[in-house]
């Protein structure tokens, strides 16, 4: 191994290690700011992905971005056609930003997005996705005017990047957090086999409870999700991807 | 109603249908669906060299159905980081009597989205609070590293991560506690134990060989 990426994992560790005793989100922020500039970042954010009764500001957890982008960013609600967000739904991957596709000509408002964030210096980029357990989503992206990221540094990169979400995360405690706080574990595990095709006896086999405790999820679920029907409920919990198939 | 099952040397004898059930979900999982095709082999079962009388198998049983499953081997035998995953292991190799190493775990397809993930978690904390084990080591893809963290467990690297089969992946040791047992029963709402014992199964740190140090 050569001296200059042992550097780096020196770094992650000592970062990684350093987290512990911070006890502000400013602290997260500072620690942030301080060792990924090391690599070029000047801004970054760390954010929950918004389902689509959730605004961007609602799900922010930290971040160093210029006020005028964020202003512009949530005005114009560019979360929901942002490339970058959407790669992170459907990638566990850690990714640069010039890899994220979008089409000029048929998604001018993805491109929008890509062209005013350089007005801010914000011209490359490299995001961390984030799945957790029961649905969360999130992600930490960061970006720079000039970025270096050779192959020796990714993997440090890859490494902070997730303590440090998990620091902002723990501090933060983004809760109740609509995908997983909407719905009990009961209701989403009754919603996943009604959409599987079960009934609600079947389910009550399958989950070692009786019928009529399922019934009483489904319907809460219904309530909860202002849904008509078992069946709309369904669809809604897929679309706020409350659930899986 | 799931629970866990512990499957060692001791009892296996009366659980060989439950073994080839995981073994064969393995394949399934491992081979088929993430692509590992150095582990292929002929007869679809998933076997390899840390499948032996050392082996702790913990099995997610709905039924007679395996819904998942994970095992763990001592760390004083040459396990898997020592001798396949060293170099991702650059802080050092821990390796103790009360150490262990967490391998092949999996959640069949339709209940990734339950609890049984949460339970399967549960069940290696409480199992090696009860024996004693202290910590665990294992190699993991990266982007399991926040749902561990959610579910309350303690991680850390033992290196940066490395490209395994086209995926980051990160060798780690996770600290056994009180504390991540509470958290991830509270996460998914489990309530009591939901390990299953067999008074057949003899003290696991009791059963280790002796290695010269």
């Amino acid at each position: 191994m050569s001296g200059r990426s042992f550097s780096y994992a020196t770094e992650a560790f000592e970062f990684i290690e350093g987290l512990e005793n911070l006890v502000t989100p400013q602290d997260v922020i500072n620690a942030v700011e301080k060792s990924f500039g090391i690599f070029g970042f000047e801004n970054f954010i760390i954010t929950g992905l918004p389902n689509p009764r959730e605004s961007f500001e609602q799900v922010v957890l930290l971040k160093k971005w210029p006020v005028g982008w964020f202003n512009i960013y949530a005005k114009e609600d560019y979360v929901r056609v942002d490339p970058i967000i959407r790669l992170c739904r459907t990638t566990v991957q850690p990714f640069e930003w010039s890899e994220a596709p979008y089409d000029r000509a048929s998604e001018p408002q993805a491109a929008e997005v890509m062209d005013r964030a350089t007005d801010f210096r914000m011209k490359e980029g490299f995001c961390l996705p984030i799945h957790g357990i029961q649905g969360y989503e999130a992600c930490f992206s960061m970006s720079g005017a000039h970025l270096d990221l050779s192959p020796q540094k990714k993997p440090a990169l890859h490494l902070m990047a997730m303590y440090a979400f998990e620091r902002a995360r723990q501090l933060l405690k983004p809760s109740p957090y609509n995908g997983s706080g909407l719905l009990t574990p009961r209701e989403r595990e009754a919603l996943t086999w009604a959409a599987a095709g079960k009934s609600a006896a079947d389910t009550g086999e399958i989950l070692g409870i009786t019928e009529r405790t399922v019934t009483a999820h489904i319907a809460s679920a219904c309530q909860k999700l202002e849904a008509a029907n078992k069946t709309q409920a369904v669809a809604r919990a897929l679309q706020f991807k409350l659930i899986g198939l | 109603m799931t629970q866990v099952h512990i499957i060692t040397h001791d009892n296996e004898h009366l659980h060989r249908d439950k073994l080839e059930q995981y073994f064969r979900l393995r394949h399934e999982i491992f081979v088929k669906e993430r692509g590992w095709l150095d582990l292929k082999r002929p007869d679809a079962r998933e076997v390899d060299s840390y499948d032996n009388k050392n082996t702790i198998y913990l099995l997610a049983i709905d039924q007679d159905r395996i819904v998942g499953g994970q095992r763990l081997y001592p760390t004083l035998l040459p396990h898997m980081i020592s001798e396949v995953f060293a170099p991702m292991a650059e802080r050092g190799i821990p390796s103790a009597r009360h150490i262990f190493e967490w391998t092949r775990y999996l959640v069949v397809k339709e209940r990734r989205m339950g609890r049984t993930d949460c339970r399967l978690l549960a069940a290696l904390q409480q199992f090696c609070l009860e024996e004693g084990v202290t910590e665990v080591t294992a190699v993991v893809e990266m982007w399991w590293l926040p749902r561990w963290q959610q579910a309350g467990f303690k991680v850390r690297p033992l290196g940066l991560p490395s490209m395994i089969e086209g995926q980051a992946c990160i060798a780690a040791s996770i600290q056994i506690s009180q504390d991540s047992l509470d958290h991830v029963r509270r996460l998914a709402g489990l309530r009591g134990s939901c390990l299953v014992r067999d008074p057949r199964i003899s003290p696991i740190l009791d059963r280790i060989p002796h290695v010269a140090a």
